[in-house]
């Protein structure tokens, strides 16, 4: 394995890679603000200047000292080489590469969102002098409005263009540019066009500085007050790994975790805002249909009575006249239990999964100088459909599609359903069509959905950010996800709702239960990885490199 | 920690007219009747609170320090009668007690870009340390020299946006910013 010298510290690699790549891999800092590891390398900010010494290609014995500082992330890391980031000549140039940058800058870090996870900041402590020697009037940019989701302000810019390669190299619509040269210069967007394009807020997490902000997020919270959690993506059956960062019981904001076989560096907007129906019209109490009208219970009588009218269905009309209807987004977990405790009243219960909702075709995006694909924003709408055929499969026996089941239910063949419900607005549609008729309807939904409406009688649950699990992906990976906020009030998850039902021994957990089912036969479950966050908050780039 | 680290320290040794104590006790009394005979001339260190108050007093004489006195919090004006604060969470971050509650949101003045639609002290947990008055960027927040407030309810206690603002209007004038 090469080895190189970083500042008195080995530093070993495999294949090529440039030495700041190398140096990020075996956690030696170096400074950088352009590089980033999903884009190309431009090596414009120049922090990054190392002095270096390598081997003499004609006699390599003899090092050979370069005269001039190198951009560390530009060079190739060459086997034997000295490296400095902290000579005299290589701090000089941090600071006066510090100083520059902060010529123009607002300093306003006060009222700036970026402040706390911003490379600036860091930078500036780090590297930088704590006075600025600039007494002529900084260039002042009002805050522009470019896009969707992102804000843009230009004075807090440090000219990095990593926004620029990303609309350029990732997202390949290439709305941003540099206009303008020398001390004019400035990013911005093409007259007459946005930035809003699918992957757009990319760019917000990609800003090294506070020069692109979310407006979802504007001055909604400062970054050191959140925490976070590991989590994937509910929406998209891609399964994007997620950061929830969350304070108080309450959701703030998504951001991309670093997962180099599924969505590298980034996650496509759709599945960075959908995350509101957390705190959206939800459910607090269980609630039965009494004489036309819904009565709160409690939960000691909601479980009795799902269990009462789920055997009355079948002590009347033979096994066979139940159904259990999965959600897709539900965890594999507690589709597990739901089949369990669904078989275990009636053994020949129907099983069915909510068809998830299918958006047009998957959407592709491309680098337009390489051709390769850079980014898949899949069509299916559900995270977990996988897991629900592979639960359905398991337990095997009865098992329909949704269309079947509503035609059973209409021939009274079915005559109780016990479904767990879709959480997002709009999609228990197709679901409240074909079981809405059901004689017995038990739901479990987090929210005012229309199966809440024609339910006999529903239980309050917890949304994804409220529970642990474990999500299949369409390629079949098996991805865990943490547990951000508590329940919410009087809520419970569809998994502790059925460890309950089943009279579980002990406390209901994800992995509780994925140790039964790998005792079951479903050996994928035994060892499933769970991530983890080391630091409090963890922006994504300090976790990829 | 090392064991050459512990220092062992023993009580000084007591002679005998220390270990009875009366010659202690008898000092100790003679500086309280020397003090209660004082008193009889009218010479006391006594105040007449509320009629008398420290901080109408010199403060070589014992007063208070109205510039310095860590008291009920104010939230301070700008030159055009705005609050100063920016929102930026600072006093809140700093507070040991947790007791500012601060929300945010973009400012309707088009020089200023942020500034607070809610900023709560709760002055019954508040420890008067005076973190948020050293961590303020912008000298927005300040404590003043009340001391004597009162309410009825906790709820009363908890110092609004308004309260704190009206809190700098009384105190301007003895406490300039």
């Amino acid at each position: 394995m090469p080895t190189m010298e970083v500042d008195g510290q080995m530093v070993s690699w495999e294949g090529k890679k440039t030495i700041l790549q190398a140096c990020n891999d075996a956690n030696v800092p170096i400074p950088h603000y352009c590089y980033h590891a999903g884009l190309s390398i431009v090596a414009s900010c120049r922090i990054c200047l190392v002095e270096m010494e390598s081997p003499d290609p004609k006699d390599p014995a003899k090092m050979v000292k370069l005269p001039k500082l190198t951009p560390s992330c530009q060079t190739p890391a060459v086997d034997r080489m000295k490296v400095t980031s902290k000579s005299p000549k290589a701090v000089a140039n941090q600071k006066a590469v510090m100083e520059f940058l902060l010529i123009n800058h607002p300093l306003d870090c006060p009222v700036c969102d970026q402040a706390g996870e911003c490379y600036l900041q860091d930078y500036s402590f780090n590297y930088g002098r704590a006075e600025s020697r600039f007494e002529e009037d900084k260039i002042k940019n009002p805050k522009k409005d470019i896009g969707l989701h992102v804000l843009l302000y230009s004075d807090r810019c440090i000219l990095c263009t990593r926004c620029v390669r990303f609309t350029r190299e990732i997202s390949g619509s290439g709305e941003l540019a540099v206009f303008g040269r020398g001390a004019r210069e400035e990013i911005d967007v093409f007259p007459g066009k946005t930035v809003d394009n699918p992957l757009s807020a990319n760019v917000i997490d990609i800003c090294p500085v506070g020069a692109l902000l979310d407006k979802d997020f504007l001055f909604s919270q400062r970054v050191w007050f959140l925490k976070s959690a590991a989590s994937i993506s509910p929406i998209s059956s891609g399964g994007e790994n997620i950061f929830i960062h969350h304070n108080h019981g309450r959701i703030y904001r998504i951001k991309p975790r670093f997962n180099a076989d599924v969505n590298k560096w980034w996650i496509s907007d759709e599945a960075r805002y959908t995350w509101q129906f957390v705190h959206e019209n939800r459910l607090h109490a269980c609630h039965r249909m009494q004489y036309g009208s819904f009565v709160e219970t409690s939960w000691e009588r909601a479980y009795a009575q799902t269990t009462e009218d789920l055997q009355k269905a079948v002590r009347d009309n033979g096994p066979g006249s139940t159904a259990a209807v999965l959600s897709p987004f539900a965890s594999t977990e507690e589709m597990f239990l739901h089949a369990k405790f669904a078989r275990s009243i009636d053994p020949q219960a129907w099983l069915a999964v909510t068809p998830p909702r299918i958006d047009g075709q998957d959407q592709v995006f491309k680098n337009p100088a390489t051709g390769a694909v850079t980014f898949t924003i899949r069509a299916e709408k559900a995270p977990n459909r996988r897991g629900a055929e592979k639960i359905t499969a398991h337990f095997g026996g009865n098992a329909c599609a949704l269309e079947e089941l509503a035609e059973k239910i209409k021939n009274k063949k079915v005559m109780a359903v016990l479904a767990s419900a879709d959480p997002l607005p709009g999609m228990d549609k197709p679901v409240l069509a074909a079981i809405g008729a059901a004689p017995t309807l038990i739901a479990l939904t987090s929210r005012h959905t229309g199966l809440y409406e024609k339910a006999g009688l529903s239980m309050p649950t917890c949304t994804w950010a409220e529970k642990a699990g474990v999500y299949e992906n369409c390629d079949g990976r098996i991805q865990a996800f943490q547990q951000a906020i508590d329940p919410l009030e009087n809520c419970r998850s569809d998994g502790r709702i059925f460890w309950d039902l089943l009279a579980h021994e002990g406390t209901h957990s994800a992995a509780a239960v994925r140790h039964e089912m790998a005792a079951a036969g479903l050996a994928d479950y035994a060892n499933v990885a769970i991530p983890q966050v080391e630091k409090p908050l963890e922006v994504m780039e300090f976790s990829a490199l | 920690m090392k064991p050459e680290d512990i220092i062992e320290l023993q009580p000084p040794k007591l002679g005998p007219m220390e270990n009875i104590f009366v010659p202690a006790i008898l000092a100790g009394l003679g500086t309280t009747i020397m003090h209660l005979f004082k008193s009889v001339g009218g010479n006391t260190r006594t105040m007449q609170y509320p009629e008398e108050r420290r901080e109408d007093m010199p403060v070589l004489e014992g007063g208070m320090d109205i510039q310095k006195y860590r008291g009920v919090h104010r939230l301070n004006r700008d030159e055009q009668g705005r609050v100063k604060c920016v929102a930026c969470y600072m006093c809140a971050t700093a507070c040991p007690a947790h007791c500012i509650h601060i929300v945010g949101d973009a400012a309707p003045w088009a020089d200023r870009e942020k500034y607070p639609i809610k900023f709560d002290i709760d002055e019954l947990r508040c420890i008067y340390c005076g973190m948020c008055e050293e961590a303020c960027p912008v000298d927005a927040i300040e404590l003043t020299y009340e001391y004597d407030i009162v309410g009825l309810t906790r709820q009363e206690m908890v110092f609004d946006k308004e309260k704190l603002l009206a809190m700098y209007d009384k105190t301007a004038a003895r406490k300039p910013m």
